[in-house]
């Protein structure tokens, strides 16, 4: 009995192609279900990674050092009522919860691009926890690159929801002022308004600035609008401004180490973007 | 003795830690910044589970760092202690610990979303090694200062039994899982849960406000206290019955005998706490301790299960070591085998399908192709070598993603090794720098001085050019800028600067800048009049002193032993080096030379790179002058005009770097 041809070229395509398609339902499956994500940004030692331990754990963070990856904790978030307002009822199993991830980001410069690559390329951004050291930002060396830092991700955010494209949601911004229990620390209304004083300098220093490498003079005239951060020629940045391009921006003060003021305000914000 | 031991994974999060002398946190965190993300002095990326004694010890004020790395769990073991002691056994201890807390928990590491280790126990582990290889100092009477574990578990199974636990522990005793965590006991969350009732009142005027602030203060120490006070309340809780029980039980339920557990785990953590707490809180823990102990168990049994943990460690120690030993036999056979018929073929499959694990073999002929293409670049070897080498070493024992061939992988892991080597660690922002010196905020106290900025390099790569195009930025932005001819060597140069002005006057006179030349001819020494010319520009009111110097051979050693007055006499905030793109195999020792030429005070600020648009796409050099000194590019030079400067874009330069041609 010999096999007829068809038949053998629909053996041999079973025999190669059942592999490769079984690889590739396994692959999608696994990617098939994304949870909700919200980042963890801001410079080195601001209290990012403290947090992400914090919120895990229900208490007592983690003892911290410099972050050199990314690295995500599964969460649950839940608005059903006021009590759950407070992480420390993260495991109150009673009503819904929403799973998400919260992705924390080394804050070191030269791993920027591994940071500002997170945001680009994560799923399902619901939210951006912008960490800034509230207790060192008075001083010149940590506000610069603090605000620097700051300014690239609201210049990202504003690019990509005046990009027209797919039906993105945009994604709010909470700028969380940690170490507030330290006597050096800023409260969230001067932090806010110093961050917007050195963000409109950057801002206007940038736009004085040099061209980069490898962008060409005949780019610049369609390149300067797109460069510049909030309502375009305005003389002062505010945060108000990015409102144009729907993207909500919070400050609010709060501690990972001590219980007063604690987390719990940062973490009911999160609640509300990771359900709402 | 020791000042701590911690283990930490690479996403900055303590595992497990002992402190013996308050260390700050400072010390480790510049540790890993300069050893893993910075590689400071062109160290490589540190090298897979190499043994402590052969990484290199890290050095700060006051303290030594021993350390070892194992990669695939992202895990980090490092010891600290005063550089005054010369400790033979370190290298030792650290090896071993990470041995058996590799073995212990290293699956736990593995789980995706989670920072949750459960290691309470190794504790003991950790004393028997320091007892056993510190045989002479007597750790028996010192006790750590504090515990700064993770939260540390009231129910948690005790340090001996967790051995016959672990395997509960690998399997999933549901602590990694947040959803599951509350079945974990992590007893300060209960505490403060307003709906506990009211015995845990007691406990939150206990330890806590009895605390002193300082104590509080110190970072993470509250954790301590809370916990063991706490830690026993729920035990307390747990023989009353009441409701907490409940949940001790779940947990336990998984395990076995909690009764037993807890009383050893009280018997453990009783020194410590008598050491660090309030008299009240020993007074209670060990009343409560007394109880415990006459009910359930007794010291000797605590100490029968030392000796057994003795032989357990020793067994773990000897299985890694006998691992080891078969690792390489097997790989030297494997060598002989290569060519053996299934192998290849479903290697081949894989390559192509991808989800392949990488060895050393299969990256080997691509590696060298890397190697070639950045040598095409013009990137010097030294530079070429090392970035292969840290690429290879971080895709060695790496998956291949789906239908990804092992040159995408290679390509893709060489763009972050140079995005990471390229990228400063501050960026610089010239304007900003400048405005906030030359007008300081008020509150800073500072008086407003002139911005310092020279710029030095070898004869003929373009230094005077590539000042004037700073400087017609500069103008362009109105500041007024004072030219100081600091070559006061070559024929020639001073007047060449004088036309520079000339130019830069004419163009810029319509938008407002102002600029001078300031010279006092040649033969001078150049250092001293650089200073006057500082001096004279803080008179005048300049904003901005650009300090031009001789070229000079980077080999030639005394011009360039004039460079380290000259920075102490001009204090310049900045100092660029200006390199050609065009420059060879000299670069490397061009950059070192001119880096270490500023004395241990000074080194170069950053590099400009000029004649960029004469090489194309083969801008290796600047790859090397950063390789060669960790110095970053500031600006590229792309052409003949004074306009022609730019700022450096990594993106570009990587971009520039893999394409092929
Ligand atoms: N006083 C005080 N210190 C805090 C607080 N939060 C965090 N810290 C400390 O700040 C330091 C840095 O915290 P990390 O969480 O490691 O900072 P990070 O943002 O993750 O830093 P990178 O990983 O380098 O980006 C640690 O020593 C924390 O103990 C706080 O609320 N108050
Ligand atoms: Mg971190």
């Amino acid at each position: 009995m010999t096999p007829s041809i068809p038949l053998v070229i629909i053996g041999i395509l079973i025999i190669l192609g059942g592999p490769l398609i079984f690889h590739l339902v396994l692959a999608s499956s696994s990617s098939y279900t994304v949870p909700p994500s919200v980042l963890l940004l801001g410079p080195d030692n601001s209290g990012k990674t403290s947090l992400m331990t914090l919120f895990e754990r229900g208490a007592n963070p983690s003892k911290t050092h410099t972050s050199q990856i990314a690295h995500s904790v599964e969460l649950n978030a839940s608005t059903d009522s006021d009590t759950k307002a407070s992480f420390r009822n993260y495991d109150d199993a009673t009503g819904t919860h929403t799973k998400f991830l919260l992705v924390d980001t080394p804050g070191h410069g030269k791993l920027r691009n591994v940071s500002m690559g997170k945001l680009a390329r994560t799923e399902k951004v619901k939210a951006v926890v912008f960490m800034v050291d509230a207790a060192a930002l008075g001083e010149q060396e940590t506000i610069a690159p603090t605000a620097a830092y700051l300014y690239d991700v609201l210049l990202f955010l504003q690019k990509r929801a005046s990009s027209k494209g797919k039906d993105k949601a945009s994604i709010p911004v909470l700028i969380a002022a940690n170490k507030m229990d330290l006597f050096t620390a800023l409260p969230a209304a001067m932090v806010k308004s110093h961050l917007e004083v050195e963000l409109s300098r950057i801002r206007a220093s940038r736009s004085k600035g040099l061209l980069d490498s490898g962008v060409g003079i005949d780019d610049v005239g369609s390149e300067e609008q797109d460069g510049w951060l909030g309502e375009y020629g305005s003389d002062k940045f505010t945060f108000q401004q990015m409102n144009e391009f729907d993207i909500d921006i919070d400050v609010l003060a709060g501690s990972v180490l001590t219980e007063e003021p604690g987390a719990d305000k940062w973490w009911w914000w999160i609640a509300q973007r990771v359900v709402g | 003795m020791l000042d701590a031991f911690e283990v930490l994974t690479t996403s900055g999060v303590v595992v497990w830690s002992r402190t013996y002398a308050p260390v700050s946190p400072a010390i480790v965190n510049n540790f890993i910044a300069d050893t893993f993300i910075e590689e400071k002095n062109g160290s490589i990326a540190p090298t897979d589970s190499q043994s402590a004694a052969t990484n290199p010890a890290y050095r700060s004020d006051q303290h030594t760092l021993k350390w070892t790395f194992v990669k695939e769990l992202g895990l980090i073991f490092v010891v600290v202690y005063r550089s005054l002691l010369h400790l033979s056994w370190v290298d030792k201890l650290v090896d071993n610990i990470k041995t058996i807390f590799v073995q212990l928990y290293g699956d736990q590491l593995t789980k995706p979303h989670t920072t949750l280790v459960e290691c309470h126990s190794f504790d003991e582990y950790f004393d028997q090694q320091l007892r056993e290889l510190d045989r002479s100092s007597n750790i028996g009477t010192i006790s750590p200062i504090e515990e700064e574990e993770v939260p540390s578990n009231g129910q948690q199974s005790a340090p001996g039994l967790t051995y016959r636990g672990r395997t509960l522990n690998g399997g999933g005793a549901g602590t990694q899982d947040p959803v599951s965590t509350d079945s974990t006991p992590i007893p300060t969350p209960d505490a403060s849960r307003p709906s506990t009732p009211g015995n845990l009142v007691v406990a939150k005027a206990g330890p806590v406000a009895k605390m002193s602030r300082r104590a509080r203060k110190a970072q993470n120490s509250s954790s301590a206290p809370v916990s063991s006070g706490d830690e026993s309340l729920t035990s307390s809780r747990q023989k009353k019955g009441a409701k907490a029980t409940k949940k001790g039980r779940k947990w336990n339920a998984e395990g076995f005998a909690d009764e037993e557990d807890d009383s050893l785990q009280l018997d453990y953590s009783q020194p410590n706490r008598a050491s660090e707490s309030e008299t009240e809180a020993v007074g209670r823990s060990s009343a409560l301790d007394a109880v415990e102990s006459s009910t359930w168990g007794s010291r000797s049994k605590g100490k029968f299960i030392l000796k057994d943990l003795g032989d357990e460690v020793h067994d773990i120690l000897a299985s890694a070591e006998a691992e080891k030993a078969e690792k390489a036999a097997r790989a030297e056979s494997k060598t002989g085998l290569l060519g053996s018929g299934v192998n290849t073929i479903s290697g081949l499959f894989r390559n192509i399908v991808g989800g392949k694990t990488l060895t050393k073999a299969d990256l080997e002929s691509a590696m060298k192709g890397m190697e070639d293409h950045l040598l095409r670049k013009n990137v010097a070897r030294e530079a070429a070598v090392r970035l292969c080498e840290s690429v290879e070493k971080e895709l060695v024992g790496v998956k291949t993603g789906n239908f990804e061939s092992i040159n995408a992988k290679i390509h893709s892991a060489m763009e972050s090794s140079l995005t990471k080597m390229l990228t400063p660690t501050s960026s610089l922002d010239l304007l900003r720098e400048i405005d906030s010196i030359t007008s300081p905020p008020v509150t800073s106290l500072r008086k407003a001085r002139p911005y310092v900025i020279s710029i030095v390099g070898v004869n003929g790569v373009g230094k005077s050019t590539n000042l004037s195009k700073i400087c017609f930025f500069l103008l362009q932005n109105k500041y007024k800028v004072l030219i100081a001819a600091g070559d006061t060597f070559r024929s020639g140069a001073v007047e060449q600067l004088a036309v520079h002005v000339r130019n830069l006057k004419e163009l810029t006179a319509r938008e407002g800048g102002q600029v001078e030349l300031y010279q006092k001819g040649y033969g001078k020494d150049a250092a001293a009049v650089a200073k006057d010319a500082v001096s004279h520009a803080a008179q005048e009111g300049y904003d901005v002193v650009l300090i031009d110097t001789a070229g000079r051979r980077h080999n030639d050693q005394r011009l360039m032993s004039s460079l380290e007055k000259f920075a102490k006499f001009a204090q310049p905030d900045k100092i660029l080096m200006v390199g050609e793109a065009l420059v060879g195999t000299d670069s490397v020792a061009q950059a070192r030379n001119f880096n270490a030429a500023f004395g241990s005070e000074r080194a170069l600020d950053g590099f400009i790179i000029s004649k960029c648009d004469t090489v194309g796409d083969m801008v290796g050099t600047l790859v090397s002058l950063v390789h060669a000194t960790n110095v970053p590019v500031v600006f590229v030079g792309v052409g003949q005009h004074y306009s022609d400067l730019r700022n450096f874009s990594v993106k570009w330069a990587v971009g520039k770097l893999l394409s092929s041609n």
